[in-house]
């Protein structure tokens, strides 16, 4: 395994779109911190120069946190999939490939977000009006985020890894990940017991997250992780189970 | 002898439609083996299989006299070639392989050079494989095998694309390989007289059974040499063979042609009798069936591949 987790690393360091989607996305974070320094600057009326408002950015755009975990996840599990049938026939085993291949995008990716977090902790705390309470809640905010985006994360590298088409994927995590609580409430709605559900829906949790998040009264959310690690333990056990028996050719 | 490759009612099926029936095959160490058959025969689907691309649906493979969850460790000392090549498009030769030398475990660096010039592609290791020629491609894909230097190379077309010097090329980098490193060739091609050239065992496959499994020595004795002979009198030389050799084998066909079969040996005499008896003999020939006609006497039809 550790010669495969190598080989992946050799791969991933020379993926130029890899490092320019990375680029891309800590220079957005730059752009958006200086549009609203600047803002703040020729306006000292502005109200949205505050850390509480960039920090929203974040924690409202799970939908964007995840696109960007796709394009990650497809940088191993593309059209580089097609190699494996080289691998395999080289006797290095499914199972050792598919969790090789989670592990090195997942690094990368977290890799990335903690320096993301970092630059806009950086950026935030040094250019715009900050309140106390701003960077802890947002790190809370963000724990919370943590395991429905994991769960994201882990359902793209199990369908990329099965060979399921882009489209399908993109649509699986719009009702997933943006749609779910809707449908969940619509769906219960005849059964009381069921009432409560789509509070469990990634989408209502997100939402729940930033209202809290923007009131300052966020706090560490179980329901989160509870969500979180059951969608994730779905995910990789399909796609465990299921890319053991795929064909590789 | 070791046995390197051995299968026990190895069967596949997808869907409705068995492609490999239950089917027993074994490959001994030192042998260069060709695998015959006409498209959809089945052929790739056990190269596949032995690969540990397909599960196979019923049976077993043992590699190396192993089996079970050993197989995969066995598959490290075999080199496979299944189709196309297939590598990162946007890596150079070199880095190619390079990241195959590690995920390996391969140690010595210069193993990528090594093998880069056994395929003679030294010279273009720094070119991407977006811009490889087919040919160039298939070489890169042998390399790829050789890295890990294999007691056993699995080729399912391997000079597909080349011209005919690399075809040359290979063929005698195989023999090369075989004679020298007594490494064990298991391979198939749509070009039966490069097989001929090389292989030392035929085993010809149809519709996911084998038809038919003979040695070199042992083809050549099947597909033995014939005598055409185009005279002006079929009947008078039909007497006169049946009288000089009891046991001949002919067959007289259209426009006044006559195919012997055996005592090919005594051309010269046979010649000599129907001269000596006034028969006008117009062709003489001797002929012999290649691989490609025995092919498609044993297997039917015209494609193949």
């Amino acid at each position: 395994m550790i010669n495969y987790l190598k080989s992946e690393q050799y791969r991933l360091v020379r993926k130029k779109t890899l490092h320019i989607t990375s680029l891309v996305c800590l220079l957005l974070i730059v752009a958006a911190a200086t549009v609203l320094y600047y803002n703040q600057k020729a306006d000292p009326n502005f109200p949205y120069a505050t850390t509480r408002f960039f920090y929203s950015n974040v924690i409202g755009s799970g939908g964007l946190i995840i696109i960007v975990s796709f394009l990650y996840n497809f940088s191993l599990t593309g059209k580089d999939a097609a190699l494996l049938k080289n691998a395999v026939s080289f006797g290095i085993s499914r199972n050792t490939i598919f969790w090789s291949k989670l592990f090195m995008t997942l690094s990368y990716f977290l890799l990335i977000s903690v320096l993301g977090i970092g630059l806009m902790i950086g950026l935030g705390e040094t250019l715009m009006t900050s309140d106390s309470q701003s960077v802890k809640d947002f790190l809370t905010a963000l724990v919370n985020i943590l395991p429905i985006v994991f769960s994201a994360f882990f359902l793209i590298h199990s369908l990329k890894m099965l060979k399921v088409g882009e489209v399908y994927i993109f649509i699986l995590m719009l009702l997933i990940f943006v749609f779910s609580g809707d449908l969940l409430r619509i769906l219960f709605r005849p059964f009381t017991s069921l009432h409560e559900v789509y509070k469990y829906a990634p989408d209502t949790l997100l939402h729940e997250n930033l209202l809290n998040f923007m009131n300052h009264t966020v706090q560490f959310g179980y329901q989160h992780w509870i969500t979180g690690v059951l969608l994730s333990l779905i995910a990789l056990l399909i796609g465990v189970t299921k890319f053991a028996k795929q064909p590789i050719d | 002898m070791e046995t390197i490759i051995q299968t026990y009612q190895l069967t596949k099926t997808f869907k409705d439609a068995t492609i490999i029936k239950p089917l027993d095959f074994s490959l001994r160490k030192g042998e260069i083996c060709a695998l015959i058959g006409q498209n959809g025969s089945g052929k790739s689907t056990l190269f596949k299989m032995l690969a540990g691309q397909l599960r196979p649906t019923a049976g077993d493979i043992h590699l190396f006299e192993k089996t079970g969850r050993d197989v995969a460790q066995a598959r490290r000392r075999m080199g496979f070639l299944v189709e196309t090549p297939v590598f990162f498009p946007d890596f150079t030769a070199s880095q190619n392989l390079e990241y195959f030398r590690i995920q390996r475990g391969v140690v010595e660096k210069k193993r990528v050079d090594e093998v880069l010039e056994i395929v003679s592609l030294a010279k273009e290791k720094r070119k991407r494989f977006k811009d490889y020629s087919m040919g160039m491609k298939q070489r890169l894909g042998i390399a790829l095998c050789l890295l890990s230097s294999p007691d056993c190379l699995v080729l399912d077309e391997p000079i597909n694309g080349l011209d005919a010097e690399g075809i040359r090329e290979i063929r005698n980098l195989l023999v090369k390989l075989n004679q020298e490193k007594q490494i064990t060739i298991f391979i198939s091609s749509h070009i039966l007289t490069e097989l001929q050239l090389l292989a030392t065992r035929f085993v010809f496959i149809k519709n996911g059974v084998i038809v038919e499994d003979v040695s070199k020595d042992s083809l050549q004795e099947k597909s033995q040499k014939q005598l055409q002979l185009t005279v002006d009198d079929t009947a008078k030389t039909a007497q006169l063979l049946e009288q000089t050799y009891v046991d001949i084998q002919f067959k007289v066909l259209p426009n006044q042609v006559i195919i012997i079969h055996n005592h090919v040996e005594c051309s010269g005499d046979i010649n000599r009798l129907l001269l000596d008896n006034g028969v006008s003999v117009s062709e003489f020939r001797i002929e012999a069936r290649n691989l490609e006609e025995y092919f498609l006497e044993l297997v039917g039809g015209h494609g193949h591949d």
